[in-house]
């Protein structure tokens, strides 16, 4: 009989059912789009702090400060100290050696531009280069390892071959000179004629310092710098737990003698994967080095993200509300249109537990309808939204599919509420005397 | 013969509106009892106390041992399920469900259903051959047959008839009246409110209403033609 109710309460003016379906799939498309989303950003952070791209940065010690201007190094060429390209295998060999996850030599280089005759900062450095280690293995790393949120229009350079990429604000200024697959000459000097010429393969940007530069295979700048063999800094991509008291500790001790860590304290703190332990180990196989914590630029995006994805939880519950009013103002409809009936069931001995049973049952039955279709328009919205917010489609979560069903469940449920407790205190006397 | 309801000085008001104004009587069990009186003296209120929709201001209405005046609202949900048969002026079927899935809704209502008994009781009235009819689709006298199914499908206690024939032509009238007349015979208690002295005098007795008092409460008195 509830079965026989609820299909003919079903059938009943279809129009409004429409309504109410359509305020569910518009109410859920947007919450799955925007959960989809929230989800992407959180897997995107997630992603993005675990590869964090680099967070160690090594110099020589007491390098000098470099002399920029407007994003060129003035610095002379043989000033300061280098460091040895061939000693980086060993980064492979420290007790955290797992965690080292990438590394890339950077070599800038003041030069000119023969095409623009301007002066500019090259980088010599990796994308993809394989690195031989003592255990005679080889490892391959470079900037697509410690900088993977660097784009890349076009391709990148081939190791040590005569191809460079062009920062962004570079090519920006010099369309014509840095358009890809042209052809541009470097000079250490200004009155040095032809220069070296490499092959322009893509634009990058990094959103740094890199976009007003011109990078390039590292042989080929040390062998324009005359500093064969050579780099200045490395970008360490290392997997590390957060730093906690225990991580301070040994990161002072290093440097203030007054501290002392007691042996059990020394051996918890080089095994456990900090920033300070792992720095303190690369020191020992790169001697003569600084290692500093760099906060990438992550964490600005990373607010970003966290703020989008804020906003994105505000947006479903703004979706997720204006759903429930919306069916609250037609099960109110419904209930007002239909309380000759109520009436008639609650003289007959139907309880508001079973009358209100009928109508939520119709409404949750709406809702898994409407979820449904919410949640694939809702899917492909997201990927739309993921187009426009990352540049990626974000994928769809069938995860989602039964949340989404439920939270429609429940919010057709929240907008019958105050319906039915409106129906529940119909009195049916009054109701059959048709007023 | 034992007592079925008892109304003891019951009043009801609507605001300042003194609906039912310190209403006595008794009714025996098997008794089939007439309530007349004019438009506005009450009837309908006391019909709607005694069979649980609505709840008095002050005083007793025992029905079967039960004052619906002391019930909650799911007490008298369950009493309307189990004591009382209603039979409307406006039949008041569900316009979706056929003649004996409106006789099933009691049915469930009250306890669960029996397709069989369900058109059983369809025959019983007359309508053998109108079971899957839709209120729409059946003459008012029909419907008023379906609805008197209806009343009766869960064995209640007690009948109570808001102007049964009220809606009905003179053929319909007829045949309700006789299915009421039958119901009495088997010995339902019956209380049905009616306008028409005609219909009032094949009663056992006659309760008369004014302004929402009793204007005679006559003892016991015997049907006319067999007085
Ligand atoms: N829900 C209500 N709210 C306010 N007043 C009411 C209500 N129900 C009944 N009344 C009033 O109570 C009085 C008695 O009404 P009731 O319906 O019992 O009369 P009745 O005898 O059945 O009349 P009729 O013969 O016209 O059906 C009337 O004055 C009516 O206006
Ligand atoms: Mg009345």
């Amino acid at each position: 009989m509830f079965a026989r109710l609820l299909g003919e309460s079903f059938a009943r003016n279809p129009r409004r059912k429409v309504l109410t379906a359509a305020a569910l799939v518009i109410g859920m498309a947007v919450a799955t789009a925007t959960l989809t989303i929230a989800l992407e950003v959180g897997d995107r952070l997630a992603r993005e702090f675990r590869s964090l791209g680099a967070n160690l940065l090594v110099t020589p010690e007491s390098d000098t400060l470099p002399v920029e201007i407007g994003g060129v190094d003035y610095r002379p060429v043989d000033e300061g100290a280098y460091l040895n390209e061939a000693d980086l295998g060993k980064l492979k060999t420290i007790f955290w050696r797992h965690n080292i996850l990438g590394f890339t030599p950077f070599l800038d280089v003041p030069a000119y531009v023969s095409e623009t005759g301007g002066a500019t900062t090259l980088i010599g450095t990796w994308y993809k280069h394989e690195v031989p280690v003592p255990d005679g293995t080889k490892f391959e790393t470079g900037a697509s390892a410690t900088h993977p949120w660097w784009k890349v229009q076009g391709r990148w350079f081939q190791d040590g071959a005569d191809e460079c990429v062009v920062g962004a604000g570079l090519a920006e200024k010099y369309p014509a000179a840095f358009a890809i697959g042209k052809t541009i000459h470097l000079t250490q000097n200004q009155v040095s004629g032809d220069g070296r010429p490499l092959v322009v393969t893509g634009i990058i940007s990094t959103g740094d310092a890199e976009d007003n530069a011109v990078l390039l295979p590292l042989p080929v700048a040390q062998e324009i710098s005359g500093h064969p063999g050579k780099f200045r800094q490395l970008f360490v991509s290392a997997l590390t737990k957060p730093a906690d008291a225990l991580a301070e500790r040994g990161e002072r001790a290093q440097t203030d003698k007054n501290i002392q860590l007691t042996p059990t304290e020394y051996d918890r703190w080089f095994c456990s994967p900090y920033i300070s332990s792992i720095g303190f180990q690369i020191r020992t196989v790169l001697p003569g080095t600084d290692v500093h914590a760099i906060r990438r630029v992550a964490e600005t995006e990373g607010r970003i993200l966290t703020r989008v994805g804020t906003l994105l939880w505000i947006v479903t519950l703004a979706a997720l509300g204006a759903a429930a009013l919306a069916i609250a103002a037609t099960s109110a409809t419904t209930v007002l249109e239909r309380r000759a009936e109520i009436g008639v069931m609650k003289a007959l001995g139907a309880s508001n537990a079973l009358v209100g049973g009928i109508f939520l049952a119709e409404q949750v039955l709406l809702a898994i309808a409407g979820g449904a279709i919410g949640f694939f328009v809702g899917a492909g919205l997201a990927r739309f939204l993921g187009e426009s917010v990352f540049g990626t489609p974000a994928a769809p979560r069938p995860i989602l599919f039964p949340v989404v069903l439920a939270l429609a469940a429940v919010i057709a449920m929240i907008g019958s509420l105050v319906p039915l407790r409106r129906a529940a205190h119909f009195r049916p006397a009054v109701i059959l005397r048709g007023e | 013969m034992a007592t079925l309801v008892q109304v003891e000085n019951l009043r009801k008001e609507f605001g300042n509106v003194r609906a039912l104004d310190g209403v006595s009587f008794r009714v025996d069990a098997g008794e089939w009892i007439a309530i007349m009186g004019p438009s506005g003296s009450g009837k309908t209120t006391l019909i709607n106390i005694l069979g649980g929709l609505d709840t008095p201001t002050a005083g007793q209405a025992v029905v079967d041992g039960t004052d619906v005046a002391r019930l909650d609202e799911a007490g008298l949900t369950r009493f309307r399920a189990e004591k009382i048969g209603f039979i409307f002026q406006q039949f008041h079927l569900v316009p979706y469900l056929t003649a004996v899935e409106n006789v099933m809704l009691a049915q469930y209502f009250h306890s669960t259903t029996d397709e069989k008994e369900a058109q059983q009781s369809l025959e019983r009235v007359g309508l053998g051959d109108r079971i899957e009819h839709l209120p729409s689709q059946l003459s008012g006298g029909e419907q008023q047959r379906v609805a008197v199914a209806r009343a009766l499908i869960n064995h209640p206690k007690l009948i109570l008839a808001d102007e049964p024939t009220g809606n009905l032509d003179e053929a319909n009238e007829e045949i309700v009246l006789s299915l009421l007349r039958e119901l009495h015979n088997e010995g339902h208690t019956i209380l049905m409110v009616t306008h028409a002295p005609s219909i009032g005098r094949l009663a056992d007795r006659r309760i008369e209403f004014a302004h929402g008092h009793l204007v005679q409460a006559a003892v016991a008195s015997l049907k006319p033609e067999l007085a």
